[in-house]
């Protein structure tokens, strides 16, 4: 924690004075427009009703519940990777890796305090989002709480755990936009953020499982359309904390020489 | 006029080395379109394979059709928003200072932003057109009055195209924060122009707003032309539209042009806004 | 010949977009008149802030004055701001005003497109401009590897692609390692004795005294002197400073060097002989040196300083004593 809090409160003196309100409403107009998109079309095409076997694939025949939930998860996955991922790369452009990797505090500490801050942010900016589907008519059914409550815990382990692999490739390539767009766009096919990933070619289903966010997606919907209790979320939830942390230790054994390679060349620029 | 195409073989070296020199053109040109048109198609499956729902929109009837009317948006969209790319790239000139050596050469200013335009057009968008034409090609979902109907559709996508790009281009040059209005015209732009929805489907403000911006109809000639056999009688109204359109962008064009540079001579600052 | 008349330039305060955020004008250039001809190096002097670069960037057309004209051969700079644009070019300091993702030839052919420089010898032209700038061996690697000087002799021969008849230079060596500001300083001189006409302002006053036959002074916008350095360093009434080291003490020469009528300070040196320095606004030396002779003196040494144009500029510019 020595290392954590001290990093929560920098980026969030940081955030406060310089608050980057390009890439919310960046973000917060993806979410809306998603949820804009599924409510138009499930009106005036569908008529208020969705086919295609929807209930079945997605286990529940709440269309604008669905997308909604998907599209505040969608939301908060950008917003925390861009927060958690870039860290490390924003500091390389800024000079200060060097100083960073110098110190002897450890990466985890300093990638946590990263995160929690940026978790306060973006669980604000997502309630805007969610406000906004209220308002347009989207009926959200009371959730259970303690589903919730474990089900958002997992999937922050899950958003965490991907950033930090994600972190290291940013900072050995040097390059940020491709890697996390790509990561994006991809999520957004495989993960099942606007329809059931049971749609998909198995590959493509499987290549989906493998990210532990497609999980985490599951268990925030049975919390929040289906109300159900821990015991039937606990599959998904193990599942995506499990992956998650995979992802995380995997990470953390790759910044080490990531770091070594993105000095090297800063030295050699 | 031979000191204008001067300026576009110059433009045209300069995006090359920008946008060819860098891999970025395969991910932003061709991986991100073909991955987020898979996933509006899935995102609307649901509904238009809901009951009644060819009678509201035929077209979903057909699977190929709706993936065709779909894809023909992501063509469009690409278009249109590798513009609003290269222009936010222009705007980065003001502060490496070359806008300011662009300033001090006798170039057209006009010629300059509508060959920076065109060049980023082709450089950028090469790569998904010729994937879109061959997906058309292999699925056989192309349906042309007569072939001429191919030329008509590239130039209602290509013409107002460039006509966005030089507009862009003089509006991100002045201004403070480009960034803002390239976020401004990511999202919004493929929502308000019909690009993953039929228009009918938009409320009337939105298809209102969605006017202003050429790729609505532009869009809508596209498919008009290419998937739905129209011929140039039927697609008259909207070819002449978007050629209103095309003009009054590059009036503004030329306002912005010489309101910024007047503005800049006399404070010393290129931005404007 | 470049002439202004007159020239003012006034910023308007800064506004935000809707209302003025309160600030007020500020002038930069106040009725300024110069003339600068073509086949010589015209020098323009100040303190920061005394409105050289907005009067170079006035003359290139990126600003228009407020009041007052400019032409250049007979072209007025903001009716004919076209055709003056052909005819000069502005280098500044900075390794700005080029493109890193282009090649050092590729830039060159960029703006001499945009210059419209004839197809037939454009390329000549560039391979004769990288020679200059001693940039052959880099034409072909990208800019974004060249480092900062080689960034900035592109940049000069960027000023140079059209062929000015009249080139603006702002502070054209600032950064660049001493050889290569000295081989800058080289062009600049041939390319005046080809019939250029070259305005320069720079830091390095000894660079202006060297290139300069005539130069302006400005301060805070205003003309205070002009002349060539030698005529603007007598003009000043500075002091030349002579400094005396004598082998042994004799009091006769203390008589002889005070009778001069100079400001005189003496001392020690390290090896314990007596110094005299000697500050006149005319050089003493050798009514001195004659003196201390006659004295009975042996001299040691004897060295003369006059006054630098650096020393006059910072005299003119200083805001006169009150007495």
């Amino acid at each position: 924690m020595a290392t954590a809090m001290p990093t929560l409160r920098r980026n969030w003196l940081v955030t406060m004075r310089a608050y980057q309100w390009t890439y919310f409403v960046g973000t917060l107009a993806t979410g809306i427009l998603t949820v804009g998109l599924a409510y138009l079309a499930y009106h005036s095409i569908g008529g208020g009703r969705a086919g295609g076997g929807f209930a079945a694939a997605a286990g529940t025949a709440d269309y604008l519940g669905y997308v909604t939930v998907g599209a505040a998860a969608s939301m908060f996955t950008v917003r925390m990777v861009l927060w958690v991922a870039k860290a490390q790369i924003t500091e390389q452009r800024e000079g200060t890796l060097e100083s960073q990797v110098l110190a002897p505090a450890r990466r985890l500490p300093y990638l946590v305090g990263v995160g929690l801050q940026s978790l306060t942010t973006t669980v604000v900016e997502v309630v805007v989002m969610l406000a906004f589907a209220v308002m347009i008519g989207v009926r959200l059914p009371a959730p259970d709480p303690v589903t919730l409550l474990a089900a958002f815990v997992a999937a922050s382990v899950a958003v965490f755990g991907i950033s930090v692999p994600l972190s290291a490739i940013m900072i050995t390539a040097g390059e940020a936009h491709i890697t996390q767009n790509t990561l994006f766009v991809a999520m957004g096919l495989l993960c099942g953020f606007t329809f059931p990933p049971a749609y998909l070619p198995d590959p493509l289903r499987w290549l989906g499982e493998a990210l532990p966010v497609t999980s985490a997606l599951r268990a925030l919907r049975a919390a929040t359309l289906d109300h159900a209790p821990l015991s039937a979320a606990a599959p998904d939830l193990l599942l995506c904390l499990a992956l998650g942390l995979a992802y995380l230790i995997v990470g953390l054994r790759l910044l080490g020489p990531a770091e070594r390679v993105a000095i090297q060349r800063g030295g050699s620029a | 006029m031979s000191a204008a195409l001067r300026v576009f073989a110059a433009e045209g070296l300069k995006q090359h080395r920008r946008i060819f020199g860098s891999k970025l053109v395969v991910f932003s040109m061709l991986l991100w379109p073909v991955l987020t048109l898979a996933t509006t198609y899935y995102t609307v499956l649901p509904v238009t394979s809901a009951p009644g729902a060819a009678q509201r929109w035929p077209l979903v009837a057909e699977p190929g059709r709706l993936l065709a009317f779909l894809a023909a948006g992501a063509l469009a969209y690409t278009f249109f928003f590798s513009l609003v790319q290269s222009a936010w790239h222009f705007s980065f000139e003001r502060v490496s200072g070359t806008l300011e050596a662009m300033f001090l050469t006798p170039a057209s200013r006009m010629a300059l932003v509508l060959a920076n335009g065109s060049s980023a057009l082709v450089q950028n968008a090469w790569l998904f057109g010729c994937f879109g034409i061959a997906a058309a090609l292999a699925t056989g979902s192309l349906h042309l009055a007569h072939p001429g109907m191919l030329a008509v559709a590239a130039l209602a996508l290509l013409v107002p195209a460039v006509a966005w790009g030089a507009f862009l281009n003089s509006l991100l040059m002045f201004s403070r924060d480009s960034a803002f209005l390239y976020t401004l015209l990511d999202d919004p732009l493929w929502f308000v122009a019909g690009v993953r929805l039929p228009l009918f489907a938009l409320p009337v403000w939105v298809k209102a707003i969605g006017l202003a911006f050429p790729l609505t109809t532009s869009l809508t000639v596209l498919r008009g032309a290419l998937l739905d056999g129209r011929d140039t009688g039927e697609l008259a109204g909207h070819l002449a539209f978007l050629a209103g359109l095309s003009a009054v962008l590059l009036g503004l064009t030329a306002v912005l042009l010489r309101v910024g540079e007047r503005h800049a001579q006399r404070t010393g600052s290129l931005q404007l806004f | 010949m470049i002439v202004t008349r007159e020239l003012r330039k006034t910023y308007p305060a800064k506004r935000t977009l809707f209302r003025r955020s309160g600030g007020t004008e500020t002038r930069a250039v106040d009725g300024l008149s110069l003339s600068i001809p073509p086949g010589a190096v015209t020098g323009l002097l100040g303190l920061n802030g005394a409105g050289k670069t907005t009067t170079i960037k006035i003359i290139a057309t990126l600003l228009h004055p407020t009041t007052g004209t400019i032409t250049v051969d007979g072209l007025d700079v903001v009716r004919d701001a076209r055709a003056v644009r052909r005819r000069i070019n502005l280098i500044a300091g900075g390794e700005r005003m080029v493109y890193a993702r282009l090649t050092g030839r590729e830039n060159l052919w960029y703006f001499g497109q945009l210059y419209d420089v004839p197809r037939a010898t454009l390329r000549a032209r560039i391979d004769e401009l990288l020679e200059l700038v001693g940039l052959p061996d880099a034409a072909d690697t990208l800019v974004e590897r060249y480092s900062r000087g080689m960034r900035q002799r592109l940049s000069i021969a960027r000023g140079l692609i059209n062929q000015p008849a009249y080139l603006l230079l702002d502070e054209p060596t600032l950064g660049l390692d001493a050889p290569i500001a000295r081989d800058l300083r080289a062009v600049v001189a041939r390319l005046a004795q080809e019939g250029v006409g070259v305005l320069l302002t720079s830091h390095y006053l000894a660079e202006v005294e060297e290139l300069c036959g005539h130069v302006y002074v400005i301060d805070r916008g205003r003309l205070v002197a002009e002349g060539s350095p030698t005529a603007l360093t007598a003009g000043t009434r500075l002091p030349h400073t002579v400094e005396l080291t004598l082998a042994e003490a004799a009091p006769a020469v203390s008589v002889a060097v005070g009778a001069l009528g100079a400001e005189v300070e003496t001392g020690l040196d390290a090896e314990g002989r007596p110094t005299y320095v000697l500050r006149s606004p005319d050089d003493l030396a050798g009514e001195l040196a004659t003196a201390v002779v006659r004295a009975g003196g042996a001299i040691v040494r004897l060295e003369v300083n006059p006054p630098t144009l650096e020393d006059a500029i910072l005299a003119m510019a200083a805001p006169a004593p009150v007495s």
